[in-house]
C-alpha cells in the first residue's frame, strides 16, 4: 500500500533540524517548543501508522511503501515499511521523544547545535530503517556517523575529543567497507534496489559472493561493535553527555543491528552464510564478544564505561541468537532488542541525572548518591534489576527466550554465556547500588559549590520532569514484562518475513 | 588488470599509514588514500571503453558506459570530504587541549 506517512517520518526531523537555526535568529526561547513539537509530530505519525493499519497487521499483510519522485522500483528509491521496520521505527520515535524531553535544560551550552544534530540523527535513523535502496542506506549510515561524531565531542575537553577522533576513524573505515560492498553488488547485479538484489544474488559466482559477504561483515561488525572491532565503543559512549549516551548505546546500536538483519536475511539471504560456514563462526565470535563485554564491565570503574561495556555484552548476545536462524531465536532476539532499548535508554538517562551529584563518573564519587535523590535512584535500581533479568520485568522474559533458543538446538555454550553474563551483571550493578547507598557527610554548601561550578549541567529545576521520564521507562519495562505478548503480532509477522524473504521481494517487485 | 593492482597498492598503503603512523594528520591522509583508492577503482572498472553516456549520436544503450558508478562515486567523494573536514576539526580541537597530535602521547586513543 502506498502511504506518504513513512516519508514524513524522515522529512519531519530534517525540517525541524533546519528550522532550529532559523528560529534561533528570531527568538531562542521558542526553540524548546519547536523541538517538543517535532518530537510529538514524529511519535504521532508512528501512532497513526499503527492505528490506521492495524487491521492489515492483524491480517498479516502489513506493508507500506512510497516511491520517491514517483519512480517505481527498480529505477527509483523506494521507502518500505514492513513489520520488522514498524517495530524499530516506532520504538525509535518513542525513545527519542523522551530523550528530547530529558535534554531540555540538560545541555547548558550550544543547545541549538545539539538539537540540530539530534534531529539529523533521528531523520537518518528513520531513513536507514525505512529505505529500500542499498546506496541510500549507505548515505544514511554515513550521515549517522557524521552527525553523531560532533555530539560525541560535545563536552569539548580532551577526553571527548579523543573519543570522537577514534569514533570517526572506525566509523569512516566501516563506512568505506560498506561502500565497497554496495559497489560490488551493483557491478555484479546491476541494480541497487534491495528486492532486486535479493532476487539475483544467487546468480553471482561463488568467490564473488564470499567476497561481498565478508566485506559487508567487516563493515557492519565495526559499526555494531563486535569484539575484534569494539575498541571505539566504550570510549565514545562514555565521553558524550548522558542523553546522547542513551541515544548511541540504547538506540543507534539497534539501528545497525537492524541493518545487519535486513542485509543478511533479506538482501543476501542466510543460506549463503550457512553455505560458506560463516554462520557458526559468527555465532561464536558474537558470544565471545558478549563474554568480553561483561568481563570488561566487571573491571570498569567508570559508571558510563561500565554501561557501555554491558551494551557490548548484550548486543553480542542478540547477534548470536539471531545467527542461530531459528524461530525461537528470532523471537528472543527481537524481544531483547525491544527490552534492551528500553532498559539501556532509561539507565543512561537516570545515570545522567545522578551524576550531577558527583564529581566524576568514578565509582568512589558515586558514594551517597542514593540519599541525594531517592526517587531516581530507585528507578535506576529497578532498571538494573531488569538488566540482570529479574522476573516481573521484560529483561527476564527476553533472556528466557534467548536461553530457550540456545537450548533448543543444543547450543550449550551460548546458554552458558547468557547465564554467565547475567551473573556478572549482578556483580557489576550491585557494586554501584551498594556504593550509592553508602553514607557520606557532605554539607549543603559543598554540594552547591560542586554543582554550580560545572558548566554543562544546570538542572535541578527539572527534577520532576526527569523523574517522570525515568518512571515512564520503568513503567514500560514492567508493563511489557507483564504483557510482552503486546508485541506478539508484529514480532510474529517479522519472523515470518525473515524466514521467507521471497515474500518481501514479491511485495516490492509485484511478482 | 592494472587498475586492480593500483587499487590494492594504494589501499594497503593507506591502511599501513592509518595503522602505523603516529601523527594524527598523517592518519587522516592515510584514510583519504584508502578512499581515493576505492573511488579510483570504481571509476576504472566502470569504464569499459565505450562512449560517453546519454550522448545523442549514440543510438544504442549497449554502446554507453554505465553512468551510475560515477554518480555513486561523486556521492562518496562528498561524504569523504565532509568526514575529512570533521576529523581535521577534531584534531585542531585536540591540539588545543593536549598540545600534541602524536597518537602515542595521547593515552586516550590507545586504551
Amino acid at each position: 500500500m502506498i502511504s506518504i506517512s513513512i516519508l514524513l517520518l524522515i522529512i519531519i526531523p530534517l525540517v525541524v533540524a533546519f528550522l532550529i537555526p532559523l528560529l534561533d535568529l528570531y527568538n531562542k526561547l521558542l526553540r524548546r517548543y519547536l523541538v517538543i513539537i517535532g518530537g510529538v509530530i514524529e511519535i504521532s505519525i508512528s501512532i497513526y501508522i499503527i492505528i490506521s493499519y492495524f487491521s492489515d497487521l492483524k491480517a498479516g499483510k502489513f506493508f507500506l511503501t512510497y516511491y520517491l519522485g514517483g519512480w517505481g522500483p527498480p529505477f527509483g528509491i523506494n521507502l518500505v515499511m514492513d513489520s520488522v521496520s514498524l517495530i524499530f521505527s516506532s520504538l525509535i520515535s518513542f525513545a527519542l521523544f523522551f530523550i528530547i524531553i530529558y535534554s531540555i535544560g540538560f545541555i547548558g551550552h550550544h543547545e541549538g547545535k545539539y538539537y540540530v544534530l539530534f534531529f539529523l540523527i533521528l531523520g537518518a535513523m528513520q531513513g536507514a530503517i525505512l529505505t529500500g535502496d542499498m546506496f541510500n542506506l549507505y548515505v544514511f549510515i554515513e550521515l549517522l556517523t557524521v552527525t553523531s561524531a560532533p555530539l560525541v565531542a560535545f563536552k569539548r575537553n580532551k577526553h571527548a575529543t579523543e573519543a570522537a577522533i577514534k569514533y570517526m576513524f572506525y566509523g569512516v573505515i566501516g563506512g568505506l567497507f560498506f561502500f565497497v560492498g554496495v559497489i560490488l553488488l551493483y557491478f555484479n547485479i546491476g541494480s541497487l534496489n534491495m528486492a532486486q538484489l535479493a532476487q539475483h544474488f544467487a546468480e553471482i559466482e561463488n568467490n564473488m559472493q564470499l567476497t561481498i559477504i565478508s566485506i559487508f561483515l567487516i563493515g557492519l561488525l565495526i559499526k555494531i561493535g563486535i569484539f575484534p572491532f569494539h575498541f571505539w565503543l566504550p570510549k565514545a559512549h562514555s565521553a558524550c553527555p548522558s542523553s546522547l549516551s542513551a541515544l548511541l548505546s540504547g538506540v543507534l546500536l539497534k539501528v545497525y543491528l537492524y541493518i545487519f538483519i535486513r542485509l543478511f536475511w533479506i538482501v543476501i539471504g542466510f543460506e549463503f552464510l550457512l553455505e560458506f560456514n560463516i554462520a557458526s563462526f559468527l555465532v561464536y565470535l558474537a558470544l565471545v564478544s558478549s563474554l568480553f563485554g561483561h568481563v570488561f564491565a566487571l573491571q570498569a570503574s567508570d559508571i558510563k564505561r561500565m554501561l557501555a561495556f554491558s551494551s557490548i555484552g548484550h548486543i553480542g548476545m542478540i547477534l548470536a541468537v539471531f545467527l542461530l536462524n531459528t524461530e525461537t531465536g528470532f523471537y528472543g532476539g527481537l524481544l531483547h532488542i525491544i527490552s534492551h532499548l528500553l532498559m539501556k535508554t532509561g539507565l543512561f538517562l537516570s545515570t545522567g541525572y545522578l551524576l550531577q551529584y558527583t564529581k566524576s563518573n568514578h565509582i568512589d564519587d558515586f558514594a551517597g548518591v542514593g540519599h541525594q535523590n531517592k526517587g531516581i535512584f530507585v528507578g535506576f535500581i529497578l532498571l538494573t534489576l531488569s538488566m540482570i533479568g529479574m522476573p516481573p520485568f521484560i529483561g527476564f522474559f527476553s533472556k528466557w527466550y534467548i536461553i530457550m533458543a540456545f537450548l533448543k538446538i543444543q547450543h550449550h555454550f551460548g546458554a552458558i554465556v547468557v547465564v554467565l553474563g547475567s551473573l556478572s551483571a549482578v556483580f557489576y550493578y550491585l557494586r554501584f547500588i551498594a556504593k550509592g547507598y553508602e553514607k557520606i557527610k557532605l554539607s549543603a554548601s559543598d554540594l552547591k559549590n560542586e554543582i554550580y561550578n560545572r558548566p554543562i549541567l544546570s538542572v535541578f529545576y527539572r527534577e520532576k520532569l526527569v523523574t517522570t521520564v525515568i518512571y515512564i521507562f520503568v513503567g514500560m519495562i514492567i508493563l511489557t514484562g507483564f504483557s510482552f505478548r503486546l508485541f506478539e503480532l508484529p514480532l510474529q509477522e517479522g519472523i515470518k518475513e525473515l524466514i521467507n524473504p521471497q515474500n518481501y521481494i514479491n511485495l516490492i517487485l509485484g511478482g | 588488470m592494472l587498475h586492480h593492482l593500483v587499487f590494492t597498492v594504494l589501499f594497503l598503503l593507506g591502511l599501513y599509514t592509518v595503522i602505523y603512523k603516529n601523527n594524527l594528520i598523517k592518519m587522516v591522509i592515510g584514510l583519504n588514500i584508502m578512499e581515493i583508492a576505492v573511488f579510483f577503482w570504481v571509476i576504472a572498472v566502470s569504464d569499459t571503453g565505450k562512449s560517453v553516456p546519454i550522448y545523442h549520436l549514440n543510438k544504442f544503450a549497449a554502446s554507453f558506459n554505465d553512468p551510475v558508478p560515477q554518480a555513486l562515486t561523486l556521492t562518496g567523494i562528498i561524504i569523504g570530504a565532509s568526514t575529512t573536514a570533521l576529523l581535521l576539526t577534531f584534531i585542531i580541537e585536540l591540539n588545543k587541549f593536549a598540545d600534541t597530535i602524536d597518537s602515542n602521547k595521547l593515552e586516550g586513543l590507545n586504551e
